[in-house]
Order: C-alpha cells, then structure tokens, then sequence
C-alpha cells in the first residue's frame, strides 16, 4: 500500500463523517445574513398567543376604514388550494401564523393551505425551490412570508404570470414584483413609536439611559424599527431618554445573555434594555434576573407574553409589545382566499371584511415604493393588567 | 445485458433507484410528468451540478475540493462588487469574478502539490477564507439590480424552453464525459488517484494534473457563482453556502471512491438525476423540507456504507476481479 494510499485511508472517513454530520445536522446554530429575519424568529414556545387582545384592534380598524364604498364580506365559496410558505418551519410563530390559517380555511369551508418551506431560516435560497413548485402545482394562491429579499422576483413574477395571486404576510417582497398584496402585522414606522412610548412609560418622565439589544447587525425588519425608535427618540418629548448603545445578540438565546450583562457591565446608570426581538427579550429578562438586577435594569420590546408572563409577574419586565401571529396568518388566508375565489380584487380602496377580525382596506404601501398593503396592527402592549395568557 | 450489470454494479443498483423514485414519483404527484417541471428539476439546482461534473473528476484523482461552494460566493461577491462601483463593463466584472475563480482554484492547487498537504484541509481553508472574502466584500448587503441580460441569462430560455445554464451544463456533461473516459489526460486522472507513487514512477505529470484540476474546479466553481447570480438576480456574501456537502453528496452516491481511482461519469450522471427527481418528487408532494434533508442524508449514509461495505466483503474472497478499480 502506497502513502497516498494510507493517507487517503485515514482522511476518507473523516470526510465522511464530516458529510453526515453536516447533511442531517442542517445548520440550526447558523445566524447567517437574513433580510428580514428576526423578532420573528422567536424561541421554543408553542402555546398560541390569545387573540383576545387584538379584537380591539380590529374594530378601531373598521372605524378608520370603509372610505371606499361597500366592504366586501369574504364568505365561504369553493375549496380552493394553497401554499403557506414561513421563512422556515423551525420557529415557533411560524406555526402559529399556520393556525391561524388553518382556522380561516375552516371557516370558509376550504381545504387548509399546505405548511412547507425551507426547514432552516439560514436557508434563504430554499424558498425559491417551495415557490416554483407551488407554480408547477398549480395552487389557486401562495401566502409567502419572504425571507429571499429579491431573489423570489422571478418565481413571483412566474406565479404571477401563471395567475396565481401571491399573498405575501410578515415579510413582504421589496419590489413587489409578482407580488398581490402585503398583509402587514404592523406599520414598521409604529413599531419604533410603541418601543419609545414603552422606554418612556417604564423609565418615567425624567428619563434615563437605555440601550437596545438587536437580532442580527443585518436584520431588516429589526433595522428598520430601530431606526424608527431613533426618529422618535430624536423628538422633544423623548428628549430625556437617551439610548447609549446597539448590541447585537444574533437572535441565538446564549450570545443574547453575553450581550445583555455586557450593557450592564460598561454602562453603570443603565435602566432599561429594550430587546426588538422575542429571543432577546426572553435572554435578557433571563440574564437580569439571575444577576438579581431587576430591581434597577428593567426590560422591554418585542416578546411573546407565554414566554415572558413570570417576567411581568416578577416586575423584570413591566410591559412589552407584539402581535399575534395566529391573527397575522387568519388574515393573511382571509386576503388570499377573497383575491383567489375573486370576491375581491387587490388594489388601491378596496374594502372587506374577514371573518372574526373585521373589516380592512388595501391601500398603497407608504414603507415601500411600490405595492400595496393591508394593514393589520396595532400592537397589543402585555403589562400586569393584561399579561396575555 | 446481465454481463453489463454485473461490471456496473454501483450504475445498475442506480438505474433501479432512479426508477422506483420516478414511479413513486408518479403516483405522488399529478404534476411531476411535464416538460416545465423536468426544465425545473435541473434549474432549480444547476449551479450544483454544473460543479458536480468537476468535482468527479478531482474525487477520482484521490482529492477533494470542499472549498467550491465559498469559491462561488468569493467569484460572485468580486462581480458584484466590481459592478456596485460602477466604473466598469459588466462584461469585464463578470470575466475578472470568473478569473477570480480560476485563481483560486489556482492557489490551492500550488499549496497542495509543492507543500505536499492534503486537499482535505487546503480546501478546508479555502471554504472558510473565501467565505470570508466574499462576505468582507459585500459585508452585509445584497447587491442586485444587474442588467436586465444578465438576469435573462439566468431566468430566460436559451434554445427552446433550455436556460443558458442548462445548456451549458449539458454540453459540458458531454466534454467532461469524453476527457475522463476516452482521452489521456481522463485516464491519467484515474491512475494518480489509484496511486500518486506509481503515476509518478510511470512518467505522470502528477502535480500538474492536480493544479490543472483544481484551476478546473475553480473557474467552473466560479463560473457557477456567476449564473446562480444571474438566476436569482442578487448576490449576497453567504451565496451558495453548504453547497459543497450536496456537490460532494451526489459524487460519491454517484459510486465515486472517496479514496480515489474508481467511479464512473455515468455513475455520477445517474446520481445527480436520482437526487434531484427525490427532491423534487418530495416537493411536489408537499413533504416539508426537514423530512427532505433527513431523506437525501440516509441517501448518502447508505451510498458510502453499501459500496464501502460490499468492497469489504469482495475483499475477503481472493478474487482477481475485485482488484479491479479503473473505468470499464
């Protein structure tokens, strides 16, 4: 036997090993680059948000709506198939959003849409795979939360083109190509009104330091509210609250809790840590508590009540925000079945109604340069009063 | 026929794969027999099996090249960031991204022939530090908004419902089938992979062989990065990351030793068509994408374990036909 031989030998298997492990493994600890990842991706919890708190929502919404002519109600017709598409199947609000969906399906007497997509959010390419063979399936409707940023404008455009509307719910397609119409959770210019209103309930009217813990540094969604907050911050009202620094926590629960004592430790009259992700919010109530910190650091942002009610009850957290992913996916199936079975038709002044949730209206996307959107906010805040389970 | 099957066992234990996954197939799915869907099978993942036909034949030379999926990223990211300055002729960004590719492959294949170090870890190297330049590169943006022909090249068809990138994959299918299996540079390829030693005692360019395949893998890794480019119509630091587990999957499904000197392009061929028709029959039968990976990893565990354990066991009978490793 040769050297190279031998060599080989001894590496072959290594390889292998290393092959195996890689395929079946996926890359679940992968915080890679994600346009638009995020708050969304919240942790292990898998109890559903209760619906109760957004009801109220939903009527100051028919109040405001309804400007142009009848409101088309949105009832049961034919079954109709679908694909509801999440950026990955692997995080808890995905789920949820698929519940909701199933639950309008149930409602308008169709089939419920098939849950699929790529089973890792690192996995951004994987769901242009998921949208072409929707197409090849021909589905009366997608309902896509995109997590390509771009890269679906050409299966988009195919669904499109194949007269398949594209309902897309969470994450929109920046372009909008090929794309029905967004059905957002929340203005993204509200989130960062709701993060500085919460800092300023919590901190008081003489203000003090706070600082934020992010997802990932590229992070879209989580960006874009930031820099919100920041417009905000920068008003006269807000002026005594004064944010000393961004940390990122990559929306992986131990580098959140590194992150968190990080704060505490370089800045010593720190008083709140708003965390615009359910992962940080989670890590850093976890982190403040086990360092008995509560007393003087509070936390707040965006986090699922199931996963933060000991923190409110403990007074770690005094109130925090989000929406319900379970309404999020309703609506989003409420849209694409009235566009699919053609009792609506989307674009600008469109009315109707859907189901439990009421009435909405599909308007001009102001957060895009194109598209349109419904709009279904507002946040619903989780204080001891209402700890939303 | 049967004198056929019993030469290509690994091929004949494929073809009979292949085939139960296309009536499985069939029966899962109203949709899976139509033209636009087979075009769809080969374009969803054509940059993979573009790079596959390369890496068959770097695998038979008893090397590896885990670096081609960051050297896709690497070549795509020097594209797009030559195309954001926008000084230069696209055309010019694209061939410099391509020649980034080539040089590369180039490097490693230097370092791995004059230091005498295993491709294994070379390429290791090279998969991280290439990721790491294309994301240094592009940082954290996605940079798009290419010329509208570009785009078509990777969206539009070229001859008849064929994209470029399928065209290009089919014609160099052909090429490469040809060099390995009927020309002298294809059968020195499979004698240093049996032994480096004796290549070199038999007058073997060895060393040149190897870079000469490495620069290979890198242009055609590159030239990959550049079409998946195209077929998205953006390009981000992270792009084709992890590909080059299912690149090397498919090769040594294909029967492909891992150790070098034995496999077939036909094996390969077989492979690559096995694992897409899985994929996208699980697809279209709305199987979520966990059970999909979990599927093509038993895939491979089973590809590595069969021909390794039945070598095994031919081993042990002195048989004088089992010594034989070559192409047929």
């Amino acid at each position: 036997m040769t050297a190279n031989k031998r060599r080989s030998r001894v590496l072959g298997p290594l390889v292998v090993v290393a092959l195996i492990l890689a395929a079946c493994g996926g890359d679940s600890g992968d915080t890679t680059t994600t346009a638009g990842e995020a708050t969304t991706t919240a942790a292990e919890a898998t109890t559903t948000v209760v619906a109760e708190t957004t009801t109220s929502a939903a009527a100051e919404t028919t109040t405001s709506a309804a400007a142009g002519g009848e409101a088309v109600e949105i009832t049961a017709g034919d079954s109709i198939t679908a694909t509801f598409l999440p950026k990955c199947t692997n995080i808890a609000v995905f789920p949820q959003a698929n519940s909701g969906a199933e639950e309008a399906a149930a409602e308008l007497g169709s089939d419920p849409a098939e849950f699929v997509g790529p089973a890792d959010c690192g996995d951004t390419t994987g769901q242009i795979e998921f949208m072409t063979n929707a197409v090849t399936q021909g589905v009366d409707a997608i309902m896509l939360s995109n997590n390509s940023g771009d890269q679906l404008d050409a299966p988009a455009q195919a669904a499109a083109d194949a007269g398949i509307p594209v309902v897309t719910w969470d994450s929109p397609i920046p372009s909008a190509t090929g794309e029905s119409v967004f059905v957002a959770q929340v203005d993204f210019d509200e989130t960062g009104q709701v993060m500085a209103e919460m800092a300023r309930t919590i901190l008081g009217d003489d203000g003090g330091e706070f600082a934020i813990l992010s997802a990932t540094p590229d992070a879209a969604n989580q960006n874009a509210w930031i820099a919100a907050m920041e417009e905000v911050l920068a008003t006269p009202e807000f002026e005594n609250l004064v944010l000393v620094e961004t940390v990122y926590g990559n929306d992986v629960a131990e580098d959140s809790v590194t992150a968190a004592l990080g704060l505490v430790d370089s800045h010593p009259d720190l008083e709140l840590i708003m965390a615009p992700t359910t992962v940080g919010i989670v890590a850093a109530a976890q982190a403040m508590t086990q360092e008995g910190l509560c007393e003087t650091i509070k936390v707040s942002g965006l986090g699922l009540p199931e996963e933060m009610a000991p923190y409110v009850e403990s007074g770690c957290a005094p109130e925090f925000a989000l929406w319900s992913f379970v309404d999020l996916g309703y609506l989003a199936y409420y849209v694409a079945y009235g566009i699919a079975t053609e009792q609506i038709v989307a674009e600008e002044g469109a009315t109707f109604v859907a189901g439990r949730m009421g009435e909405y209206e599909i308007t001009a996307d102001p957060t895009r340069d194109a598209g349109l959107r419904v709009l279904m906010g507002p946040f619903s805040k989780y204080n001891a009063e209402n700890p939303g389970t | 026929m049967r004198e056929w099957a019993a030469k290509h066992r690994w091929e004949s234990i494929l073809i009979v794969v292949l085939a139960a996954t296309i009536v499985v197939n069939v029966s899962l799915s109203p949709f899976y027999l139509g033209f636009g869907n087979f075009v769809n099978l080969f374009w969803l993942s054509i940059e993979k099996i573009i790079v596959v036909i390369v890496m068959t034949f770097v695998i038979i030379n008893g090397e590896i090249d885990l670096s081609v999926a960051s050297v896709m990223g690497f070549s795509a990211a020097v594209m797009a960031t030559l195309y954001e300055g926008g000084e230069m002729a696209f055309v010019l960004a694209i061939l410099i991204g391509i020649v980034a590719g080539a040089l590369a492959g180039l490097l490693q294949g230097l370092v791995i022939t004059r230091f005498g170090l295993p491709s294994l870890v070379v390429t290791l190297a090279g998969l991280i530090g290439f990721r790491g330049a294309a994301r240094v590169l592009l940082e954290d943006r996605s940079v798009g908004d290419f010329p509208e022909w570009f785009e078509r090249i990777g969206q539009q068809t070229l001859f008849g419902p064929f994209p470029v990138a399928l065209v290009l994959f089919f014609v160099g299918l052909a090429l490469a089938w040809i060099i390995l299996e009927r020309s002298a540079f294809g059968r020195k390829v499979y004698v240093i992979g049996n032994s480096a030693d004796v290549a070199r005692f038999s007058g073997i360019e060895v060393d040149s062989v190897k870079v000469r395949l490495f620069v290979a893998s890198g242009t055609v890794a590159g030239l990959a990065g550049v079409l998946f480019a195209a077929r998205v119509g953006a390009v981000q630091g992270t792009l084709g990351e992890t590909y080059e587990l299912d690149i090397i999957t498919m090769v040594l499904l294909g029967g492909v030793s891992i150790f070098g000197g034995s496999g077939s392009m036909l094996g390969v061929v077989l492979a690559l068509f096995t694992v897409l028709n899985i994929r996208n029959g699980l697809g279209l039968a709305n199987i979520d994408g966990i059970t999909q990976t979990g599927v093509i990893g038993l895939l491979l565990i089973g590809s590595v374990l069969v021909p390794n354990l039945a070598r095994r066991y031919r081993l042990r009978r002195p048989a004088p036909e089992a010594m034989a490793h070559g192409p047929p």
